[in-house]
């Protein structure tokens, strides 16, 4: 299997190859050996034990948590799902890091379709410096030499190991289901979309393909993913407009945008960047224009399982996902009614992505996607 | 020549403890990272033999630059998860006792 899907990604030698392949099995045999013992184990174990201390059963993920990081078998699974993570990331670093140069190079003549614009004085959100999200070394925006893009091509192609190759062989499977989303019941044709926070553009290009007459934008804080973007962009042959802007306050004119999109990118800014960057998603969308984020997380506050409450919280912990569990709790409906939405549009959902792009994946995570929705008054 | 650029390989975020002490967490990520080292030579030495095969002789470059098959990738994935399997028995069987 060619392990390149495009022409900006570097080509790993015969080891780093094989590396990288023993981190996607690694991954795999965790996922399908190890975790499905879990709930088992907690529920003929953990679950009694605390029983005949108590009396009674674990109320909350709280509750759970204090037995379960107790365990050296829980334990166990967590700290090797965590460090798998680690060994993704070095095992792919080997590759940017001996190739970087040669990529660098190669960017200057991926340049000609759509736009590049950098600004220097931008500041980093300290929600991305504090710590490495999802623990990729240097995080998103770490710049280690001249026109870096090391951060975005690490990103690009250790996706497919940590999806075990189910995002599609452009990691456009999640916003091929927003562009679902969009054609089934938005039905209106933009003319033009924003995507904030697109990194390297997973979730900008699929837009430019999908809708051929928009004029298509991307924005991100950070420099080497956006570099990166537009190289790979040209690579894959699509006309996108990426500019380094903080989400919290943009450049662009009020009432510009059709559609105001993103992906995975809310669960990763903060508790006081939210209002502001859905206050901007109305500034910029035009009367009657939508904004959809797609992101990891259904967004409802009922009451599920303790266990399984547990369970779903393990990356906010352990796979330095701060913020994603806070989010949860927000009150994002008041928020988007504040920032003036209308309140009968407002709509937290889920999208699928059809099977032409799933590859035959029918795990839920990837076919049932939370998303939230809303349209700017007219 | 390339320019040599050297990338950060460690993630800044919290310490956290999982066994007993840092040490012990040590020690289990540096096994795994053995296993994959241990992974990474067995499918060099798979490629030779692959390569020997059907060749009889061959140098350096034949086999850094061997694609294995789907065929020959599925043998491989499977061979690992037999080498996960024995490595993490322990675990495993922690988390099917009662
Ligand atoms: C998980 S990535 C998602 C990338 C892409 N949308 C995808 O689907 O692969 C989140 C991105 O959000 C960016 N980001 C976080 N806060 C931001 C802000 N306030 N303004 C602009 N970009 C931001 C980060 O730099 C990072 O590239």
């Amino acid at each position: 299997m060619n392990k390149q899907k495009h022409s900006m990604q570097p080509i790993p030698s015969h080891d780093e190859a094989v590396r990288q392949d023993f981190v996607t099995d690694f991954r795999a045999f965790l996922t399908d050996e190890i975790y499905p013992k879990i709930t088992p184990y907690y529920q003929s174990k953990i679950e009694p034990d605390f029983i005949k201390e108590h009396g009674r059963k674990p109320e909350d993920k709280k509750e759970v948590q204090n037995v379960m990081l107790q365990d050296s078998a829980y334990q166990s699974w967590s700290f090797l799902q965590r460090i798998s993570q680690q060994m993704m990331f070095t095992s792919v670093i080997d590759t940017v890091e001996r190739t970087l140069d040669e990529l660098i190079k190669k960017t200057k003549k991926y340049s000609e379709l759509g736009s590049l614009e950098l600004d220097q004085t931008i500041q980093i959100p300290r929600y991305l410096t504090a710590y490495d999200i999802h623990q990729q070394p240097g995080g998103y925006h770490t710049e280690n030499t001249e026109n870096d893009i090391s951060a975005g091509v690490v990103y690009d192609i250790s996706l497919p190991i940590y999806s075990g190759d189910a995002m599609g062989d452009e990691n456009d499977l999640l916003a091929q289901a927003t562009i679902n989303f969009i054609k089934n019941n938005i039905k209106t044709v933009p003319k033009k979309i924003l995507d904030m926070g697109c990194y390297i553009g997973n979730s900008t290009l699929p837009f430019a393909k999908a809708f051929p007459e928009s004029e298509v934008y991307g924005i991100d804080v950070a420099a080497p993913g956006l570099r990166y973007a537009h190289a790979r962009a040209n690579a894959l042959d699509a006309s996108v407009h990426f500019s380094q802007q903080n989400a919290e306050s943009m450049s662009f004119e009020s009432n510009t945008f059709d559609i105001v999109t993103s992906c995975l990118f809310l669960h990763e800014t903060s508790h006081a960047a939210i209002p502001k960057i859905i206050n901007e998603c109305a500034r910029v969308l035009k009367p009657g224009g939508w904004m959809i984020h797609m992101d990891v997380y259904p967004f409802q506050r009922n009451v599920v399982e303790p266990l399984y409450d547990f369970l779903k919280d393990w990356e906010v912990i352990n796979n330095n996902e701060d913020f994603s569990g806070a989010l949860r709790e927000m009150d994002l409906q008041g928020i988007f009614e504040e920032a003036g939405f209308s309140e009968e549009t407002i709509e937290f959902t889920s999208a699928e992505a059809s099977s032409e792009t799933n590859k035959g994946y029918t795990g839920d995570f990837y076919l049932k996607l939370p998303v939230y929705v809303a349209q700017k008054m007219a | 020549m390339a320019k040599k650029i050297t990338l950060p390989r460690v993630a800044k975020g919290k310490n956290l403890i999982y066994l007993d002490d840092n040490s012990v967490d040590n020690i289990l990520a540096m096994v795994m990272t053995l296993t994959q080292e241990i992974s990474v030579l067995t499918d060099r030495l798979d490629t030779i033999e692959n390569l020997m095969a059907k060749k009889g002789q061959i140098n350096i470059d034949d086999i850094n630059s061997f694609e294995p098959d789907n065929e020959l990738q599925e043998k491989r994935s499977e061979r690992r998860k037999i080498l996960l399997k024995r490595v993490l028995l322990p675990i495993e069987k922690a988390l099917d006792s009662k």
